[in-house]
């Protein structure tokens, strides 16, 4: 069963039919071919599917991609400007903040929110707003330090 | 001074890997998407043991979408069955099949494979086959395992013992005669799950016309991989290539092929299209490897003064149903190689039991060998209680000194070039331990209990050759290749698997510095058979620092010194007088004269020199050096609530010897990741299996990973060292996750005033029971 959307994804509205029990991280990653967005436990608690849609953070092994309908949705594609780099992305970069890369796109997002919500976080702040986003190779010492750089920054 | 002491040694360089993974284009397995791909997931069993008397799979087999259901019945005429890989004697090794015919022996046990046209359907399918399983007695565990009354659960098996093997190293039985005191403990380590964020999954791509099969495999060993499809399957070698692309962590996960890639190989050759399969996260929690499940029963036979005369250790290991290549006999055999540590601990009893057991199969992950640490940290700390003198101080009169190296340890180990007492001397130092008493006061005013923990360790990373003949295996070299590219750059080939470790980065700084280029002159390949030296370990063991940088330094080395010779040629002047600078070739003292790499390369491809093959091209074979561990010091004080139980870590410190680094940034990580996941098994991460065999912690709702916000500030210091060889990167991947549970555990018990613990995951409960026990007015700590 199909059903009609019309979604505006890193700025490309499009109208399509989606498929009306694929969730939105399927919809990204097979139908948009965004697979940047990823699959760590597909039941809401790792973060790792994170993306905005109208600006907040969502888990979108959760949501339905029907449930996007008439939404935009920023994905870790659609940060990078042009080929410069988001200053969270840049923060990431310098702080040596990832290994295996597979949580990043999850952290990115929830990092974008996190300081247009909070321009200066501490260290506890900045723990206690990714404690939903789970990285399994840093310890998260080099993530809380990518972030307070990119705050930094972002300045 | 080493010679690869240079520009880019010891600069935490910004990782190469960085720009595409955080823009979202890392290519993992499950980004795969080929023309024609097929998806397949797997229906696996739901009981821990049992006969599987019908599976009608043809209501599946015809919902539309499905291409095909394979059973094991489909595979077995076209698969090998298998068994873990070495003859040890005495071990056995009951064969299996990549799926069952007709026992299952795991909830997560394999049954049978539906490939649809999408993920969505499959799993619809999966839903409309009727199978029916006679459910057997499971054999929840190790006593039942070793109960002989109840039937074994291999056919080519007469029990449900694997392994058996007692030993002595030295002569324990007469130190336990003149101990003064001893010891005694037991332990128990639960179940855990490596749990990377990327599950398990492949891509098996088959062209029918050429009989070529490509597989992408998440893994940690593609050749390992390749190697075992080709004996699984009997596909020809020379058209079977592997592929890995990004990986998300493996932690020894991945470090063995999965049954299941046999499988989908053998679905995509039956159906002549690519097939996709991507385990789900309850999938890989229930049935893919686990670790550390393990019982020890120590005892120490101790002098007065602290010291220990000896060692005697009973372990049982419940390996699960199904045996990895890797012979569990591996465990152990490291446990029992390392348990010395960086002690003088001469004597050693050593009884260890193998055995099988309902339940997924015990695998490698971080520091398999761990308990040896945990057991040895935390008696330690009991030997100080009963001689009645300071841990601190019962570690001093053990530890061996560098004066006292080489020494050879009980277990057959050389120890040399370990600066164990320095870092432990410089760990208490920097945390405070003098303080501790005044810290413990005033943690007491403000109602707590405060403790401090220690663990000293010792990794292999990789180990000298001593400790790879203690565990009764070769010590696999390394090799490299270095390509002179048209351009004048170097492309490095390594058999490296990294998943995480940044190896694309550390190789090409260590490659650059000894060409004299930029790390954009250099670039680091790896993860295709075709393409890759031949390695069975990949990335493992803890021994990219040193193998795969010794094999990169030569091998680099050696086209260095191919480039002077043709450019000597070219120029007319002796090599001795010239260097390599700003991507050229220039005489000493003339920097004017200039060739560039660029201009030598394409005269190396077009016009080589006679008797120069075309191209520069030059490989490296790197065989273990002197030394080959790291180690160090944790320290970890923590506080604990006793009115709530709760715990939290004030400061956890990290002194770790581990010679030259060669990104500091990357090395840290490593360190505080191991930790992370050290602390996770102190204190929240369980997956247990009941005594009728159900499997508990199926979703991370049950099975606890810490975030950032149970995770403390790391500190890390680095000791230098003398180098006892060139290479003198050694390992560090392994050492946090070893040390931290010990650390943390001690911590507690110090809290407790020394309350014994030997059983983990510490939880709430436990410690609310152990608090209670205490006797002690909060209000006068």
């Amino acid at each position: 069963m199909s059903v009609a959307i019309t979604i505006t994804v890193n700025s490309v509205e499009r109208q399509l039919e989606v498929s009306e029990r694929q969730s939105l991280a399927d919809f990204l990653r097979q139908e948009l071919q965004l697979t940047g967005t990823h699959l760590g436990c597909e039941h809401g608690v790792c973060g790792a599917c994170t993306v905005l849609v109208d600006g907040a953070s969502s888990r979108s092994c959760l949501m339905l991609a029907a449930q996007a309908d008439g939404t935009h949705v920023t994905t870790i594609e659609g940060l990078a400007q042009h080929g410069e780099l988001h200053p969270v992305q840049r923060g990431f970069l310098d702080c040596h903040s990832f290994q295996c890369g597979f949580c990043t796109p999850g952290f990115i997002m929830a990092t974008v929110e996190l300081l247009r919500e909070i321009p200066a976080p501490t260290e506890s702040e900045v723990r206690a707003a990714l404690s939903g986003n789970i990285c399994r190779c840093t310890g998260y010492q080099s993530i809380v330090q990518g972030v307070l750089h990119a705050a930094e920054e972002l300045k | 001074m080493t010679s690869t002491a240079g520009r880019l040694i010891g600069q935490s360089v910004p990782r190469v890997e960085d720009p595409a993974i955080l823009t979202g284009q890392g290519r993992y397995v499950d980004d795969i998407q080929l023309p024609r791909m097929l998806h397949g997931v797997f229906l696996r069993s739901t009981v821990p043991h049992g006969r599987v008397v019908k599976l009608d799979v043809e209501q599946a087999t015809s919902m539309p979408g499905v291409i095909a259901v394979l059973t094991g019945s489909d595979l077995a005429p076209r698969t090998h069955t298998m068994q873990s890989a070495i003859p040890v004697p005495g071990l056995a090794r009951p064969r299996y099949g990549p799926m069952t015919m007709d026992r299952v022996r795991y909830i997560g046990d394999p049954v049978a494979f539906i490939v649809a046209e999408s993920r969505n359907l499959a799993e619809d399918a999966r839903d409309l086959i009727d199978m029916d399983v006679e459910q057997l007695p499971p054999i929840a565990g190790a006593a039942d395992a070793l109960d002989a009354t109840l039937p074994p659960l291999f056919d080519d098996m007469t029990s449900n013992v694997l392994f058996k093997d007692k030993r002595t190293m030295g002569d324990p039985a007469a130190a336990f005669e003149a101990a003064d005191h001893i010891v005694r403990e037991r332990f128990r380590t639960q179940r855990v799950a490596p749990c990377p964020m990327e599950c398990r999954g492949g891509v098996a791509d088959y062209v029918p016309g050429d009989d070529t099969l490509t597989y992408y495999a998440g893994t940690q060993a593609p050749h390992a991989v390749k190697a075992a499809l080709v004996n699984a399957l009997d596909h020809p070698a020379e058209r079977l290539t592997v592929i890995t692309p990004n990986v998300g962590g493996a932690f020894g996960q991945k470090a063995m092929f999965a049954r299941e890639d046999v499988t989908v190989a053998a679905a995509a050759k039956r159906l002549g299209q690519p097939v996709k399969w991507i385990e789900d996260r309850i999938e890989n929690l229930v049935s893919a490897t686990h670790a550390r499940d393990e019982e020890l029963e120590v005892a120490a036979a101790v002098s007065s003064d602290g010291r220990v005369l000896a060692l005697d250790v009973k372990v049982v290991l419940d390996q699960g149903a199904y045996s990895l290549t890797l012979p569990p006999t591996t465990f152990t055999a490291q446990m029992r190689a390392i348990l010395p540590g960086p002690y003088k601990i001469d004597n050693i009893g050593w009884e260890e039991t193998i055995v099988v057991s309902n339940k997924a199969s015990y695998g490698f992950y971080r520091g398999p060998w761990a308990a040896e640490t945990l057991v040895r940290e935390v008696l330690l700390d009991r030997i100080a209680q009963t001689v009645g003198r300071d841990r601190a101080e019962v570690r001093r009169v053990n530890l061996v000194s560098l004066e006292e190296q080489p020494r050879v340890t009980g277990a057959g180990t050389t120890v040399e070039g370990v600066q164990a007492v320095k870092a432990f001397e410089r760990a208490l130092k920097s945390a405070g331990y003098a303080e501790l008493s005044d810290r413990r006061a005033e943690a007491g005013k403000r109602g707590k209990l405060l403790g401090l923990g220690i663990a000293t360790y010792l990794e292999p990373a990789p180990g000298p050759s001593s400790y790879w003949t203690a565990i009764g295996m070769p010590m696999p070299g390394e090799r490299a290749v270095a390509r002179l590219e048209l351009n004048g750059h170097v492309t490095i080939s390594t058999s490296q698997a990294p998943h995480g470790q940044g190896h694309e980065t550390t190789l090409a700084q260590v490659a650059a510095t000894e060409l004299g280029v930029s790390m954009a002159s250099v670039r680091v390949v790896y993860g295709n058979t075709e393409t890759t030296p031949f390695s069975v370990m990949g990335t493992a063991a803890s021994r990219a620092a040193t193998m795969a940088t010794g094999a990169v330094l030569h091998s680099t080395r050696a086209m260095k010194a191919k480039i002077l010779a043709m450019a000597g040629e070219m120029l007319e002047i002796n090599v001795e007088d010239l260097y390599i600078a700003e991507d050229a070739v220039s005489p000493k003292g003339s920097p004017d004269i200039r060739i560039p790499l660029g201009d030598l390369a394409q005269a190396a491809w077009f016009a080589p020199p006679a008797g120069m093959e075309p191209g520069l091209r030059t490989e490296w074979h790197f065989e273990e050096p002197k030394g080959g561990w790291s180690g160090g010091t944790h320290v970890c004080i923590m506080e604990v609530d006793p009115l709530t139980a709760e715990t939290a870590i004030i400061r956890y410190l990290v002194v770790e010897d581990c010679g030259q680094l060669i990104n500091p940034a990357i090395v840290d990580g490593q360190i505080r990741g191991g930790v992370a996941q050290g602390i996770g098994q102190a204190l929240y991460e369980q997956a247990p299996y009941d005594t009728d065999g159900s499997f508990l912690a199926s979703t991370f709702l049950d099975y606890l990973l810490p975030t950032a916000m149970e995770i403390p500030t790391i500190e890390i210091e680095h000791l230098d060292s003398e180098p006892l060889h060139e290479v003198d990167y050694r390992g560090v991947g392994e050492g946090g996750m070893i040390a931290a549970p010990a650390a943390v555990l001690n911590a507690i018990s110090d809290a407790l005033h020394g309350a014994p613990l030997s059983e983990l995951p510490i939880l709430p409960s436990k410690l609310a029971d152990l608090i209670d026990k205490l006797d002690t007015n909060v209000g006068s700590l």
